[in-house]
This record gives structure tokens, sequence and C-alpha cells, in this order.
């Protein structure tokens, strides 16, 4: 390990890492690593003038368009009311401007073997903020007021908190040169390849992480263990590269979560109102997460505010509220959202350990009249299943014991993955029960399709093998069905299984194809058959350059001999139309 | 045998041939003006020395002096902290000094400093006596060496130097220091091992760094010299 020697001449000196191969780096230009994490940095500053202003986006060459400058300089502050005096950090989530470039090569691989539900989405953009306001009488405002900004695509929201947690105070001290000096490391991060665990140099420490793969199990998986070695003050592992803290986020509404989850499942449009961006980005990202290993198909907005661009199309009374989740802290939406089926109110967080006044009851969305209310859940919704009580028991007896929030979490998550598989399983058992059978698979013909899914019959499945199989949970399983069935996310996971299923079963049907006896077939056919076969498999041949890693390389490289075998008994004047 | 992970920063004025040194040691290849680094650079490389094996998590600093008040970020939580000079400037050899003190005042406490007088191959331009940097390393209780990046002269034998001056305690990992606490209780210690040096007691600063002379003979021109 010690004397590796690298065999490239010119290294480009910022992938100089023994643990990487280098070659596989000499394509890079400089930032195309930085892009494959980060978007742009930014800093925002308040403009007695202007009121909130770009002062500097880095790196330069980096163009946003207006609108999306305009969301990001209103997104980086908390609204006015909430006096946040010190450091205050959020996260926000905006649209992308349509005629952007499409995905990177890195992210298109990352979106292909990340678990759905930490796929990277083209049209929208995270930003990371890290707001500082203290007094300063030399300002004329009297306060410095700023902060400092990643935007990025990849939900990566506990890795992204802690880097701009190491980088904003830098920059208040020190200014542009530490978030060059920020970027530039950035820059020499490693690929985002789901499943590595990799060293991210950051400011001189280092953050560990693992990034999760589709493949990872997800019930019963021990987190993986880091050897005790490093131990130096200069190295921080992060147990999870996205994961917020659900438990103290829901600690208020804890008796609602079951609810909630089934809001969230069917798609249903909800608002967090809170005082602070802190707490409603956290509600919102833990309401999203809920659902997981589904994806959560609609859009959401972590922290929303009046001056978003979506915001007339998203708080319209003409029209039926959008299935989205918002969160928001202006007083203004008490008002502005009164008409939402689904309010939640959270307060002020309390120091840790102390029991929370817990918001039992479900109140009436009309009860609602300004932000100033008492914490809870505010809708005339009626939960489809009964409550599992055991759980909440369990974690109010933990509170009381002051179990760690860890281990907290670790049940609560636990708890609803359990409860999204009950309800997940029979669908998956439906879907394979609408795949063509393999015999099915004919080299002479199409590749078969996935069947349709009819949700009638899906529903005749449920008496002898729904989630009463799996969950304890009682209650109107079938309806809460059928109101998912309406939802994006049905539709996401739908779409997402078919592609995956016909994917499949291109994959046998190449395979069938490469073994098949083609050259006893084409014997007694005629021309245009035979060009027509030729066609099919330089087709297929297509799909696998567009597919490989999954494809294996003996059947193209079969497939490609039986293409060569077929062209050489054409004659000569066709072959050579073929060839080109 | 223990695997160890080694935070290390090169400090020293820009020009002095920091960036170099590491593509020298991590990579042996040396290529003649490099580009100036932005910020810092970060490299690994592991080496064994005497049955253990040393992950060095090289933090290789701007020299610039835009970047200078962000040099805190790098030698924070580094065992070891490589000051280099160039022997053909003199003005970089008085900079060596001004980043001792810092180290003294607000480094880790017992972070192990290495003076490296760089291009040791250009003889005929020589500004800074060996004697000179040499009394001056001794004086700190610092290891010191000259080197050349470009013969690749001393390399190996710098960082080879570091690992064995590495006090030993912290060998096996135990001490898991983490968050704000422990970084109060290092400045103290900091704080405390300067008033010793004041008083001028030179055995305190050695027994910090236990002198073990069972080292191979380096090549190259000079030697490295471990404090004593």
């Amino acid at each position: 390990m010690g004397d590796k020697t690298l065999e490239t001449e010119d290294i480009p000196r910022s992938v100089i890492n023994e643990d990487e191969p280098i070659n596989k780096s000499l394509t890079m230009l400089p930032w195309d690593r930085f892009s494959n994490w980060i978007h742009c940095a930014c800093v925002v500053t308040f403009d007695l003038e202007l009121g909130q202003a770009m002062e500097l986006i880095y790196p330069g060459h980096i163009k946003l368009t207006d609108k999306e400058k305009m969301n990001i300089c209103y997104l980086s502050f908390p609204d006015s009311n909430s006096g946040c005096m010190g450091d205050t950090q959020f996260h926000f989530r905006i649209r992308q401007c349509p005629g952007r470039k499409p995905l990177v090569r890195a992210h298109s691989q990352y979106n292909r073997d990340c678990p759905v539900t930490l796929q990277l989405d083209d049209a929208h953009y995270y930003g990371f903020v890290y707001f500082r306001q203290t007094k300063d009488r030399s300002i004329r405002r009297g306060y410095f007021q700023k902060s400092v900004v990643l935007i990025t695509k990849l939900p990566f929201i506990a890795l992204f908190n802690q880097v701009i947690s190491i980088i904003a105070p830098e920059y208040f001290d020190n200014g542009e040169p530490s978030l060059e000096a920020a970027c530039h490391d950035i820059d020499q991060w490693p690929l985002p390849v789901p499943g590595d665990t990799l060293n991210l140099p950051i400011m001189g420490s280092v953050i560990q992480v693992r990034l999760s793969c589709r493949s990872d199990k997800l019930i019963g998986s021990v987190p993986p263990k880091y050897s005790q070695t490093h131990s130096i003050p200069a190295h921080s592992i992060l147990p999870s590269i996205h994961e917020v803290d659900i438990y103290s986020s829901f600690l208020s509404i804890l008796p609602h979560v079951q609810l909630l989850w089934e809001l969230v499942l069917i798609g249903e449009p909800i608002v967090v109102m809170a005082s602070s961006p802190t707490i409603t980005c956290n509600t919102v990202q833990a309401l999203v997460n809920m659902i997981a290993p589904l994806k959560f198909c609609s859009d959401f907005r972590p922290y929303f505010t009046i001056h978003d661009s979506e915001f007339r199309e998203y708080t319209t009374k003409t029209q039926a509220p959008p299935p989205v989740i918002l969160g928001v802290t202006n007083p203004f939406f008490a008002k502005t959202l009164q008409h939402w089926p689904h309010i939640i109110r959270i307060g002020e967080m309390g120091p840790l350990g102390s029991s929370p006044k817990l918001a039992n009851k479900v109140k009436k969305a009309a009860a609602l009249k300004t932000l100033d209310s008492n914490p809870g859940v505010y809708t005339r919704y009626k939960s489809f299943l009964t409550k599992d009580k055991a759980i909440l028991k369990r974690l109010m007896k933990g509170s009381q014991l002051k179990r760690p929030v860890e281990a907290q979490n670790a049940i609560l998550r636990r708890h609803l993955l359990e409860l999204t598989h009950s309800f997940m399983i029979p669908l998956e058992r439906y879907i394979t029960s609408l795949m063509p059978l393999q015999r099915n698979i004919s080299p002479h013909k199409g590749p078969p399709k996935l069947r349709p899914f009819e949700t009638e019959k899906f529903i005749e499945t449920l008496e002898q093998s729904g989630p009463q199989l799996t969950s304890g949970i009682k209650g109107d399983w079938e309806a809460l069905y059928r109101r998912f069935f309406r939802s994006p996310n049905f539709e996401g996971w739908y779409y997402q299984r078919q592609k995956e299923v016909n994917q499949k079963l291109q994959l046998l049907h190449l395979e069938a194809l490469s073994n098949a006896n083609l050259s006893e077939w084409i014997a007694d056919k005629e021309e245009v058959q035979i060009i027509d076969l030729i066609l099919k498999i330089k087709d297929k041949l297509n799909f696998a350059t567009h597919n490989h890693g999954l494809v294996g390389k003996e059947s193209v490289s079969r497939l490609q001999k039986q293409l060569e075998d077929i062209v050489s008994t054409l004659p000569d004047d066709l072959q050579s139309v073929i060839k080109t | 045998m223990s695997m160890r992970d080694v935070k290390v920063c090169l400090l020293g004025e820009s020009g002095v041939g920091k960036s170099s040194i590491v593509m020298r040691f991590v990579a042996d290849k040396f290529k003649n003006a490099l580009e100036s680094t932005i910020g810092a650079s970060f490299m690994t490389k592991t080496i064994f020395v005497e049955g253990n094996t040393y992950k060095f998590q090289i933090w290789d600093t701007a020299g610039q002096e835009k970047y200078r008040a962000l040099a805190p970020m790098y030698y924070r939580g580094s065992a070891a902290a490589i000051i280099v000079y160039d022997v053909t400037r003199e003005t970089s050899f008085h900079a060596v000094k001004g980043w001792v003190h810092e180290l003294q005042r607000h480094g880790p406490s017992k972070i192990v400093i290495a003076i490296a007088g760089n291009k040791c191959d250009l003889e005929d331009l020589r500004e800074v006596r060996e004697k000179d940097a040499q009394e001056y390393a001794h004086e700190i209780g610092a290891i010191f060496c000259e080197t050349s990046a470009m013969t690749a002269v001393n390399i190996a034998e710098l960082f080879d130097a570091i690992a064995k001056l590495l006090p030993p305690e912290d060998l096996l990992g135990t001490s898991n220091q983490m968050g704000g606490g422990s970084t109060v209780n290092l400045r103290n210690n900091a704080a405390k091992k300067k008033s010793k040096c004041c008083s001028g007691s030179d055995t305190e600063a050695a027994s910090q760094q236990p002198v073990r002379r069972s080292l191979s003979t380096p090549r190259g021109s000079s030697s490295v010299t471990y404090p004593s």
C-alpha cells in the first residue's frame, strides 16, 4: 500500500489519493467533481435598498436564472417575525427553471443504484442555509444579517447540514477565501457511488459517510460498524447521509403519527406551521421520509414563503389544494391556507428529555385561526386504520426513561417501515403475478410486457394475502388502498415497477435470442424476415450498451456472433448496406 | 500491529514547495511549476514504520497570504505539522518562526513539529545555512531536515521521522476526543506548555517527545535530525 505507484504521467493534483484509482479521474475538468455534489454556493445578504440580495455565487461560472436567484434570496432568510438572533440552520427546495442541461453522468449512475427515495430529481434543487444575525452598530440597519447557502440536487439532508455548519462560520470569520477553500475541497470528493463508504475532506476535517444503495436490507439491518481507529478529532462519522431526527420532529404530535402516515401515503395536501424554518424543514422532511421505502412523489417544500414563485399556484382558492407538503413560518399563511384540509402546528422544541405536552385530540381545521394556536393536527380526516397504541406506549416509556433520541428514532422508524412494508407487500406480490411466464419469452417474437394493473383484481387478493398477514393493525385497508391508487405515490411506484419489469423482460429476451439457433431458423426465411431479425438484434445490442452492467458480457458477445453469422449469409451488396 | 490515522498539515510561505513535497511523497512524482494551491489540498498515504501502519491524512495548505487566516482549520487536530521553507530564500526561513510561534500558542499541545528546508538541490543559490536552521530546530524541539522534492531527497525520511516521534499513548486510538470539550482542554494544555517554555525548561519539551535512536541511516546528502 505504502509503495503504491501511479502510472499516469500527468496527474491532476486534486486527485492524488492512494485510495482511488487515478485513471478514472483523468478526464475530469476542474469543477467536474464539485458539480457531482453541489451546484453552487451562494452568499445572500440584506441590502437596505434592495432587501435580500445575492452577494456572491461560487464558483463564478455557475449560472442561475433570475427566478432561481430570487427564490434562493427569499428562502435563505427566516421570515421577518421569527426574530432569529444568532445562527439558524434550515433547508429549502425550489424548482429548477426548465431548459437546463440534463443530469450529469455521475448523477444518472447514482440514480440507477440508490434507493428510490434518495434519487435526485432533475427538476428541483435543495438549498442548505446557514443564517447569521447579530447586532452590529457599524451597520446602518443595526444588524448583521447574512446567509451562506449550498445549492444541490442531492437529497443528502444530514450531510449537507453538517457541511454548511462547517463552511458558513468560517466564511463569516474569514470571508471569500474560506468559501474558495471549501469549494476546492469539495472538488476533490470522490464520486457519489451508492454502497460506498466515502471520506470527504472539508476544511481541515474529514467526514466519513456511507451512501445507501438499493440492495441494502431495510429491516433487521445493523448499521455498519466503523473501525475504531478513526478517533482523531478531525474525523467525524455521519451515521446517515439523509435522515432527520423524525422522533423529535413529531414529539408534540406523536399520537397522530399513524394518521400522518396515512395522509402522506395517499398524497394529501399538508401544511406545517411553526415559528422557525428549522422546525418546519425537519418536520416536512420527516413526513416525506415516513413512507420509505416508498418514494414520496409529489412536491414538498421544507420551507415556503409568500415570495416563492409558486406561491399563487399553491395557495389559490379557486382550485382544490395541490397534493403537496409545505412548511411555513409566516403568520400570513394561517389565513391564506385556512382552507387546507390538514394543518400541523408545531410548537417550540422543548429542552431534551422534558416530557412533551401531547396534542392528543385531532382538531377541526376551522379551529385554527392564527399561528398562536396550540400545537396539534388540525384535520377532519378519519383514519382508515385503528391506532397502534403499543408503539405509542413504548415511545412514551422511552421518553420517561430518558432513552437516547437515536434509540427512539430507531424504534419509530422501524415501526413506520414495517407499516409501509405491510401495505406494500400485497402490491408487490400482485405485480409479480402480472409477470408473463418464462415460456412466453420467444426469440422469434417481441419481448412480452407486464400485464396491466387491475385494481379490482388486486382488491380480490386482499382477503387471502392482505396486510393482515404481516400487521396486527385493524381497519379498512381496502379503502386505504383505493385512496392510494388515486395518489401520485401509487403512480410513481407503478411506473417504477413497470420500468424495472420491462427491463428485466428485455434482458431475458436478449438472453433467449442469444441462445437460440438462429442460423437454422433463417434457413427457410425470406430476406425481408432476416433483415427484420438483424434489426431486432441490433436493437438488443443497443439496449445492452445502454444498460451495461445489467447484461452479461457472454450473452452480448454470443449475440454479436449471431449477428455476424447471419449477416454473412446475405448477398454481398446487402451486407455492405447493413454494415454502414 | 496497530493502524493509526495521522492528520498532518504543511505550512510555509508561498512557493517553497509544500505541494511538491506532498506529490513526491504520495505519488513519487515531480512537476516543475505546479499551479498555486487554493485553500488546501487533501491527500492520503499509508506507510509502515517499525511494524505499525500509519495512514497520513495530509492537508497541504495554500501559502498565499489571503489564506493565512484559514490555517487554524488545518492544524486543529493535527498530530504533526511540517513547516517548509526554501533554502534559496532567506525570507521564507524567517516565516518559519512565525508559524512555530503560532503553533506553540494556538496549536494542539502535543503536535510534532518538523522543519523542512526544501530545494536543497539548488546549492548554488543557497541563502539559508543548514547549520542555522538546524540550530533553530534544535532549540524549539523540532525534527529537521533539508529536502528536495525534485530529487526525492529526505522526503520519505521526513514522514518516517514524524511517524516515529508521534506520542505513543495515542497509538492505540483509544482516546475518542470529539466535540468542543476536548478542544478547550487542548487549549489549556497549550497555554501551560507555553509558560513552561518561557521559563527556559528544555527538558520539559524533550520529555514530551521521547527520542528513539533505533533509526536507520537515511539516504540523501544530509540526514534527518530529531529533537534532543
